[in-house]
């Protein structure tokens, strides 16, 4: 469905949800454009993955979620997938009892035969280093191989907008890089992505918009070129104070310089 | 008589593992367990003894039919008994809601075919005797079914979202994958094999609707002890079942052999929850 | 050693108490007279079908206590029936061993019941809720067999005569009566369990079972308390169930007599005596008023619990709380009212950890753990996702056991696998996501935290002698002024399960106060917290320890930790980051780069 120039290719307004009785969003205001990377920043337990949860159809929401001019409103993951907007979740989930092949065949499972091997190949051609091992079983692949292949599956419908949830957990500076920098071929391709990362440094140098998500609520929006962003991203953090503003900002740019902390998995 | 005991015992033990084995398709779909296992079993004779012996169609097609009917309570199952509970905070209630409707099917079954066992037709001409096609039916039964699923699994785009599924249906389902549908094919593949396993051994049991609370207790021990989705343990444990039963039968009568067996299947159940083989692969957390 | 303070003496509440327990006793004394008097209008046909209600009405009670509050799906309970009947039976005709009095006949099946039920019902604590029922099933079918195969004993398929009462019991009413006086005395006593606070741990273990063994509830001892009891029941029913017969064969004990018993208690709802009473009551009449349906009977039944499980998510016969909850209410809570509550606290060593390491799988959740919480102090335990915050709580409250290390408190280490004994030990905590009881009421909930401070056994409260009522004035008191405590006391009547998020947390905190708690161990209490809720939680958690608590707070939540801790420890992928005073932690550069990250 062919949409205007100006309308996002995703937008979400005043979207809430939560679980049970438990509200973790609120009034979430979002957009994301064709071809356009964007990082959505946070602290841990702001929401991040819940938001992507919502979008994709895993939890209940209410507000409004449009995609591609489609409202979203009722659609279950299959038909959010079919809409050409695909979730890579948390974890570098994939199924470690099927050979990588399979992983990607299940991946295409909704497209017609003919074009399945077509558009596996695709996704192959990204990362070589998955290719290489299509025929073994997924568990037999290290953390950043499976990192790998949970966005090769992400990959195979071609979408139009990728979610990709934390891709940088667990993985090697390395392994990171390669990742972020398929990321990077994608958007030229003309694919957009929405990114979930707890790496400040490498999404903002990699993405075009950023968002910061804190408590529930969207308390920054920014292109990556506008000035003094590290310190308006850690001010928006810390809004409730506690935090003296005079003693954290040598603190934070130190900070952007260093290496990340996650364990090394290669 | 030794060779009585092993042809009786195997092919018994095959029809347990059949149960089993429809538990466990059950089971991988939805993570809970049904209690229409053993009725698909009992209605596997009756369906059979009805359509062929009383209606007088030829063997094969009564046996597509039997089938058929059952797959279509496997479907009834899921969207009846299953799907609802499944949204439920409460964990439980897929224990008596399946039980409902295994009872609701049992009482029909006895109030419209009858309470009492009738006999189930012979399928292949052939003379009675030593190696009877009662004991090797069910085998084949057997065999047929684990090759079948194998070949399901490892070949087909549907046997490996099936796997997907059992594995981890949170990520199945956020890559698109249809979940209900493939539940209730699922439920549909556990229907046809519970119902063959009854079909198959229609001539050892009878079509006798009180098959079915027997089956669902010796069904699920090969579940229990093999591990819960773990079709090669039910297998194992199956035959093994099948055996010590009817060699317990032999050697101290019909009633003294069922407590032994219910003793038995106890202490290693509180020994070994998991079952004997332990838990099949659980996703990590 | 014994941290305990005096417990509060029962001084108020006793005169509402006895107001609302007269409302709810007023169904039972309306179908007291109401059977008394039944002679009077109902012919000799209603007086056994009333007779048959009596007798089902003894299992269901005792089952009840299994099936509705224990939350155990004993479906073969007809099993124990049978026992009964034969046990009684064969006794009282003499072929086996002399012939008994049927009253001793009757008294034996009871403990051959007893017996049994505690066998069938135990494993209950080791397998998954299906293995469960199906070993209930199959106990069932195995005891029908043996009934039919054990010809010498039961007479087979032919049958064995039913035990005859002797005067005044032996007419059809005099019968009647005395079953009636039997199920008269099983309400009683079941509804004194109910009202106990083993009838409370028991909801607890059904529906916040990890609540229940942080407040020291032992599930084996309870469990094995209502099967042994619910066993000796339904083998009495058995007894006086062979009796109305005349004659018994083995075909009279079908699978359709525990479909039905388990009906009743779902029809009644769960937690509920009233309910099961007159699900059971309507049950046995129902087939008198649709003939022709007789042999649908079965399937009907199984229909209906179909609809029942899938229609009906809730109980049918709740009605408390019906009146609609004030919107924009407000938690106030009162610290003032914890130095009545947690009295003088005996003077207690800190709670130690000494390198402490515990791995799942391949990770090492916590590598080599070092820390000190002291009494009179807010202990701050923060990290990123991952960090081993919660696992190290889980670790003291006895949840998950290290592999090497040591917890200590005052020096002893503390029991491995142990968790209902921290609560002895005084050790309190709350939950991640709140575990209450939701069909239960506020003050029912956090009466749960001072099961431990109870002193009457499990049949005083079956016999509501004068413990049981004390122990419950007791802790009714207590849980009223935890209540006060964390500002909750206006809704201390309503279902827990119309709660908002807020509110429940500071319930669960109520309830962690029942334990007059040496150390209180809260496991990210702020989430889900307005910030002025967070002020007051703040407010209340710095008078808990003032009082002499020793307080671990794990948070993610940056300003309650920074506001309120004495000390605060600093985690990363299972070792300590950095530890010391607010402001020394606040400008540490690592624990910016992790806070961040």
């Amino acid at each position: 469905m062919p949409i205007s120039v100006d309308e996002p290719l995703l937008d979400i307004a005043g979207l809430s949800t939560g679980y049970g009785k438990i509200g973790v969003l609120n009034g979430i205001r979002l957009t994301v454009r064709a071809s356009e990377v964007v990082a959505l920043l946070g602290p841990n337990g702001a929401g991040k993955t819940t938001l992507l949860r919502a979008v994709s159809g895993l939890l209940p929401w209410s507000g409004s979620v449009r995609f591609a001019g489609r409202n979203l409103a009722g659609a279950s993951p299959r038909d959010v997938v079919r809409a050409g907007l695909t979730h890579v979740v948390e974890g570098h989930r994939v199924f470690t009892q099927l050979a990588v092949l399979d992983n990607l065949l299940l991946a295409a499972y909704d497209l017609p035969r003919g074009e399945r091997a077509a558009r596996i190949e695709e996704a192959f051609a990204l990362f070589p280093e998955i290719a290489a091992k299509r025929h073994e079983r997924a568990a037999w692949l290290s953390g950043g191989q499976q990192q790998m292949l949970a966005v090769a599956q992400g990959l195979v419908r071609r979408p139009r907008l990728l979610m990709l949830d934390e891709p940088s957990a667990g993985l090697s500076p390395v392994l990171v890089d390669r990742v972020l920098e398929v990321v990077g071929r994608l958007r030229e391709a003309g694919t957009a992505v929405l990114l979930v990362e707890q790496l400040i440094e490498k999404a903002l140098a990699l993405a075009d918009r950023v968002y910061a998500l804190a408590r529930g609520s969207i308390v920054l929006e920014a292109g990556t070129e506008e000035p003094e962003l590290p310190r308006r991203l850690e001010q928006a953090y810390m809004a409730t104070g506690g935090w003296s503003a005079t003693a954290r900002l040598p603190i934070l740019t130190d900070f952007l310089d260093t290496r990340t902390q996650g364990m090394p998995d290669a | 008589m030794i060779g009585s005991i092993v042809s009786s015992g195997v092919a018994i033990g095959c029809i347990y593992a059949l149960i089993g084995i429809a538990y466990n398709v059950m089971f991988s779909a939805s993570r809970v367990f049904s209690f229409t296992a053993g009725t698909l079993g009992m209605l596997g004779g009756v369906l059979g003894s009805l359509f062929i012996a009383r209606m007088g169609m030829p063997v094969a097609a009564g046996f597509l039919l039997a089938l058929a009917g059952g797959a279509a309570l496997g479907i009834v199952t899921e969207i009846v008994a299953v799907r609802p509970v499944l949204k439920s905070l409460d964990q439980h209630l897929y224990v008596l809601s399946t039980l409902a409707l295994a009872l609701m099917i049992q009482q029909f079954t006895a109030i419209e075919w009858g309470t009492d066992a009738r006999p189930f037709p012979r399928l292949f001409d052939i003379a009675r005797g030593g190696f009877d096609q009662q004991f090797w039916l069910p085998m084949l039964a057997c065999a047929a079914v684990i090759v079948g699923l194998e070949l399901l699994y490892r070949h087909t785009l549907i046997g490996r979202a099936f796997l997907a599924i059992a594995e981890d249906s949170y990520a199945a389902r956020a890559l698109g994958l249809p979940e209900r549908r493939l539940r209730m094919a699922s439920y549909a593949l556990a229907g046809a094999i519970g119902t063959l396993a009854g079909f198959a051994g229609g001539e050892m049991l009878l079509a006798f609707f009180a098959n079915a609370p027997m089956l669902t207790f010796y069904g699920f021990v090969p579940v229990a002890l093999g591990g819960m989705g773990n079709n090669r343990g039910a297998v194992v444990a199956g035959l093994l079942l099948g055996l010590f039963q009817q060699a317990a039968n032999f050697l101290v009568g019909g009633i003294f052999a069922s407590v032994a067996v219910f003793t038995v299947f106890i202490i290693v159940l509180l020994a070994r929850p998991e079952g004997l083989a332990g838990a099949t692969f659980q996703r990590r957390v | 050693m014994d941290t305990r303070a005096t417990p509060l003496r029962p001084n108020r509440a006793q005169a509402s108490g006895s107001a609302s327990a007269l409302v709810a006793a007023l169904p039972f004394l309306a179908l007291l007279l109401a059977g008394v008097a039944l002679p009077l209008f109902g012919g000799g046909y209603w007086g056994v079908i009333a007779t048959r209600a009596c007798i089902y009405w003894v299992l269901v009670s005792g089952l009840n206590l299994v099936v509705g509050f224990a939350g155990q799906i004993a479906i073969g309970w007809v099993a124990l029936l049978t026992l009964g009947a034969y046990t009684t039976s064969v006794l009282a005709a003499g072929t086996v061993t002399p012939a008994l009095p049927p009253y001793l006949a009757l008294a034996i099946a009871a403990v051959v019941g007893a017996i049994f039920g505690l066998v069938v019902g135990l494993p209950a604590l080791r397998l998954r809720t299906f293995y469960f029922a199906i070993t209930t099933l199959g106990f069932a079918t195995i005891v029908t067999q043996v009934a039919l195969a054990w010809q010498s004993v039961t007479g087979g398929g032919v049958g064995v005569a039913g035990p005859v009462f002797p005067e005044p019991f032996a007419s059809q009413w005099g019968f009647y009566y005395f079953c009636f006086g039997l199920a008269a005395i099983c309400t009683w006593m079941t509804a004194n369990v109910a009202a106990s606070r083993f009838g409370r741990a028991l909801t607890a273990i059904r529906d916040a079972e990890v609540a229940a063994e942080a407040s020291g509830i032992s599930k084996p001892v309870l469990l094995g308390a209502v099967f042994t009891f619910s066993g000796a029941v339904a083998a009495v029913a058995g007894g006086l169930f062979a009796s109305l017969q005349s004659y018994i064969t083995p075909d009279a004990f079908t699978i359709d007599l525990s479909i039905l018993f388990f009906i009743a208690i779902l029809i009644g709802g769960r937690g509920s005596i009233l309910g099961p009473l007159l699900g059971t009551i309507l049950l046995t009449v129902l087939p008198e008023f649709a003939a022709p349906l007789v042999a649908w009977s079965t399937f009907l039944y199984a229909v209906l619990l179909l609809v029942i499980v899938l229609a009906i998510p809730g109980e049918i016969l709740d009605f408390r709380n019906r009146r609609s909850l004030e919107s924009g209410r407000a938690i106030i809570p009162r610290p003032d009212r914890l130095e009545r509550l947690l009295g003088a606290l005996p003077n207690a060593g800190p709670l130690t950890l000494e390198q402490v390491r515990l791995s799942f799988g391949g990770v090492r959740a916590i590598d080599g753990l070092d820390l000190e919480i002291r009494p009179c102090q807010v202990h701050g335990l923060i990290g990123p996702n991952g960090s081993g915050k919660t696992t190290t709580l889980n670790v003291i409250s006895g949840y998950y056991t290290q592999q090497s290390g040591a917890v200590r408190l005052n020096g002893a280490a503390l029991p491995a696998l142990a968790r209902h004994r921290r609560a002895h030990m005084r050790i309190a905590r709350t939950f991640q996501t709140p575990r209450i009881v939701g069909s239960a009421s506020v003050l029912e909930n956090v009466m749960i935290g001072g099961t431990v401070d109870g002193e009457c056994t499990f049949v005083e409260s079956l016999l509501s002698l004068p413990r049981h009522r004390r122990d419950e004035a007791m802790l009714r008191d207590t849980a009223l002024l935890a209540l006060e405590a964390v500002g909750l006391e206006r809704l201390a009547a309503v279902r827990a399960d119309r709660l908002q998020h807020s509110e429940l947390r500071f319930t669960e905190v109520a309830r962690a106060l029942m334990l007059r708690p040496a150390f209180l161990l809260l496991d990210e209490p702020a989430a889900g917290l307005s910030t002025e809720e967070i002020r007051r939680l703040s407010a209340l958690l710095l008078a808990i320890a003032r009082a002499g608590t020793g307080v671990l707070l794990v948070e993610h939540h940056a300003d309650l930790i920074f506001d309120i801790c004495h000390h605060v420890t600093v985690l990363n992928l299972g070792r300590i980051l950095a530890a010391g005073t607010p402001a020394e932690i606040r400008s540490h550069r690592e624990v910016v780069n992790a806070y961040l990250g």
